[in-house]
Formats: C-alpha cells, structure tokens, sequence
C-alpha cells in the first residue's frame, strides 16, 4: 500500500512540476489554445483543400493526435526537465526502482491524452457541428485508450535520450510535429511514398487513427480488432525498446557525468 | 549613434554565432518549415495544383514567423537562464539597441525557412511558382519582413519581464498561423474572426506576398503593402509604451534573474 501511494505521489509529481505547463497560464496555452488551434488549423487548411465536406476528417485526425501531446511532449519533458531543472543526478543516484520509475513518467500522461482528445472531440462537436450519433463510442473510447497508451510508449522510447541529450525536447516537437505527416492524420497513408508507407505502420497512432475513424463510422469491435491488437504490440514494443535504453543510458550518463550538463 | 549601431551590431554578431551552434535554430528554419511544408503540400495537392502557392511558401513563411518572433523573443529567456540578462538591462545601451540586433539575426536566419519548403515543394511535388511577379513579390516579401520584425522588436520585451512568456505565446503558434492566413486564405475562418486577422499586419503581408505569386494579376497589392506598413508603425509607437513599462517594472520588481 505504502508502494502504491509512493507511485501516485511520484506520477503526480512529475506530472505538475516536470511540464512547462505547470503553472494555470502555461496550461491553459498547451493544454487548450493549443489544441483547439492545432485542430481550427487543420480544419481549415483541409476544408480550403477538399471542401467541406470532409471536414470531420481532418477534425478527428487532429483530435487523436492530441494524445501525442501529453504521450510524446510529456513523457519527454519528464526526463529532460529534470536535467533542465537540476534534479537528473538525483534521480540516477537514488535507489528507486528503475522499472516503476521509468513507467511512471507516462501514467498520467495517458490519462491526460484521454482527456485532451475528448476535449478535442467537444471543441469540434461545437465549433464544426460534427454529429458522432452514428459513432459506435465505446470502441471509440477504447480507441482513444489505446491511442494514448501507444504515443506514451514511443514518448518513453525517447525520453530516455534525454538522459544523455540537452536537448531532447527538440526530439519532442520533432515527433509530435513529425506524426501529422506520417500517420494518416490529415490525408490517407496511401498517399506517402513506399518508403514513408513503412514507417508510418511502424510508428502509434497510424493503426489507431484508422480503428477510431472506422469507430467514427459506425463498425464494431470485430472490425477494428485487429488494427487495435496492431496500435497496441506498436506501443508496447516502444516502451519495451525505451526502457531497455533507458537502463542503458542511464550507465552511460553516469560514467561520462553526462546527467550534470544543461 | 555611432555607439548604437555598434552595439545593435555585436548584438546581432553573438546571437548568430549562438544560433549556429544551437539545435533550435535549425529546427526552427529547417524542420518545422518542412514538416508544415509537407503537410499542407500532400493536402493542398490532393485535389489538383490550383492552390498549391499556399504549400509551397506556406513552410517558408512559418518558419520564418517562427524564428522572427518567437526565437527572437526567447533569446532574451536563454539571457535570463545564462544570468546575463540583468546585465543587459543595467547597461547604459538601451534595451531595443540589444533587441534590434538580435531581431535582426532572427530574421536572416528565418529567410532561410524558404529554402527547404521551395525545394521540397520542387523535388517532391514536382510544384512551383510559374505566375510569380518578382518585382511586387521581393517588395511583398520585403513588407513581410518587415511587419515580422517590428511585432517581434514591440513582443520581445514580454520575454523579459513575463516568464511564462514563451510557454503561452508557444501554444498560440498555430492560431497566428490561421489568423495571418499563412498556409490558406483568412476568408476560410469563421466571419467573427476575421476582423482579428485585419488587425495583423502579417495578415496583409502574406495576402500581397501569395497576390505576388499568383498567375492572376488582378489584386491589387500595394494596398496591401500600405495596410501592413501603417500597421507596423502603429505597432512601433505602442511599443515604445510597452519598452518603457518593462524597463520601469524589471526594477521596481528585481525578479529579471528569476528562472
């Protein structure tokens, strides 16, 4: 019990003094300015290209990559704030378990690319009239889980560069940024190069986007369960690769005193 | 006066030779411009080449938005993290001597966001620029340039005495973008927005910069230009409001070294 209450205090923690936006301002700006625009951008871009009438299209894409916000930024900015703030060799010399520690950093996260994309989903119910009545919710909702669980697992893969980078917040907005052209966000996968093809269906979201956009449409668990098994082993391929490369960072950090440079 | 320029110049030298050596600065002139590039290029391409002027400077003209104004303004947050920025305000050399020169090193670098985005929309789409007028366009463009640093010269004091400023202006990156009609028209926006985006003067800028490129000659840009010059200065006599705030509260306050 004593364990438990020590990994929520420790996920909050993180949560609130790790991110940029911990103070009101800061959140309101990331948390929902920032969304809201991400997705009044696209829209528009994409209604300016093909009309109106795909706008849900560009709406719901834009509103599952939100998960990316708080998976891929959040779970990035845990590790290289606390170089950026001082605490990194605190962390790598005390006796925590590295295993708890290290999935720590994406658990609220998760939680809060949830809540991000369903307030993506209202902003666009209100501002564009999108009707979801036809949406089969709950296989959206499990989407939506699902979407934020997977985008956490490629955030840890590369927070744990920040235990040797400086500067791994640009590997953030790298790949947050980088998604919405390979994961079929705002136009179809079909449309990338061979090349890129791959990659998408090696990265989150791509999988998940598709089964949510489906769920949209109205198909049931059966149709989409396949895509969603997909999303998942993606997701927890990452956070596997991301902890094996955070225990080896971390000796790699320590012998070359890397944890003290900011 | 000598002195000035002087000091806007050393200012101008130290904030390129850190831009150069700093990751952020490339992935503000050549990341970010190509990922937007691509985005809007595989959907504006989606349904033929008629708009595909807005892909192919949409990118550039992000990128350039960005390092005008918001690594401009953050190089005054690196001061504060470097402990230099007390220093500056201290210093007999006025605050907007320093900012010019960093300004200045901001906008160079950000010219370049055009480069990748041209050759992207070139090489991968096979897109290009055939209606351009290269006289109204270096005058369209030289107006964007100019609105850009004038906005970022009147903001960038908000970095000194705002801590949080970056964190909020950040997350209102992609609202500038729709509202200065950066990448598609502002008449794509909602009839309530819209009067915002007239007050912009990038807003004007970027409608005569895409007038310029465009095979129809029929708009007529120096209107444009005119609209986003007036805006400018207006811009620049409020700011000389705002510098004298700033420079009045980071003393009454002493929280310029707070991080």
């Amino acid at each position: 019990m004593q364990s438990i209450g020590a990994f929520a205090r420790s996920t909050w923690l993180q949560y609130v003094a790790l991110f940029q936006w911990a103070t009101p301002l800061g959140y309101f700006a990331y948390k929902v300015v920032l969304p809201v625009t991400q997705i009044v951008f696209f829209v528009q871009l994409g209604v300016f290209a093909t009309g109106p009438r795909n706008a849900l299209y560009f709406a719901l894409g834009n509103s599952l990559q939100l998960t990316a916000n708080g998976g891929i930024f959040g779970v990035i900015a845990t590790v290289s704030n606390e170089r950026q703030y001082g605490t990194l060799p605190l962390l790598l010399g005390s006796p925590a378990n590295r295993f708890v520690t290290f999935m720590s950093r994406s658990f609220v996260n998760v939680i809060d690319g949830m809540v991000s994309v369903v307030f993506g989903l209202i902003v666009t119910a209100i501002l564009y009239g999108i009707d979801l009545k036809s949406a089969n919710v709950p296989v959206l909702g499990l989407c939506i889980l699902i979407i934020s669980m997977t985008t956490a697992g490629l955030g840890l893969l590369f927070g744990s560069l920040g235990l040797v980078m400086r500067d791994s917040i640009i590997i953030a907005n790298v790949v947050y940024y980088g998604l919405l052209i390979v994961c079929g966000i705002n136009f179809p996968v079909s449309r990338l190069p061979g090349v890129l093809q791959a990659v998408s269906y090696g990265l989150p979201l791509t999988r998940g986007v598709q089964a949510a956009r489906a769920a949209v449409a109205g198909s049931d668990i059966g149709h989409v369960a396949g895509l969603l098994a997909g999303e998942l082993l993606i997701g927890a391929l990452y956070a596997g690769l991301g902890y094996a490369l955070f225990r080896l960072l971390e000796g790699w950090a320590r012998r070359g005193g890397l944890q003290e440079a900011y | 006066m000598r002195s000035l320029v002087r000091a806007a110049w050393r200012a101008f030298l130290t904030s390129m030779r850190l831009r150069v050596v700093n990751p952020w600065a490339y992935l503000n002139w050549l990341v970010f411009p190509l990922i937007f590039a691509a985005v809007g290029l595989f959907v504006l391409t989606s349904t033929g080449y008629t708009r595909v002027a807005y892909g192919v400077l949409g990118g550039g003209i992000i990128g350039f938005w960005g390092i005008a104004y918001l690594d401009g303004g953050n190089s005054i947050q690196d001061e504060r993290w470097q402990g230099t920025l007390e220093q500056i305000f201290a210093v007999p050399t006025p605050l907007f001597v320093i900012v010019i020169g960093k300004i200045l090193g901001s906008l160079l670098m950000g010219l370049l966001s055009f480069i990748p985005t041209v050759a992207l929309a070139y090489f991968g789409f096979h897109a290009a620029l055939p209606g351009i007028d290269p006289l109204r366009f270096a005058i369209s463009l030289a107006v964007l340039t100019f609105s850009f640093f004038v906005i970022s010269v009147a903001l960038t004091p908000l970095f000194a005495v705002w801590r949080t400023a970056f964190t909020v202006l950040n997350g209102l990156e992609l609202g500038v973008y729709g509202l200065c009609g950066f990448m598609f028209p502002i008449t794509q926006l909602p009839g309530w927005l819209q009067p915002v985006s007239y007050v912009l003067s990038p807003t004007w800028a970027t409608r005569a910069l895409y007038a310029a490129a465009s095979p129809t000659r029929g708009s007529d840009v120096t209107t444009d230009w005119l609209i986003a010059l007036g805006l400018s200065l207006a811009y620049l006599v409020a700011s000389i409001f705002l510098y004298r705030f700033v420079e009045i509260r980071a003393r009454v306050t002493g929280e310029l070294a707070l991080a």
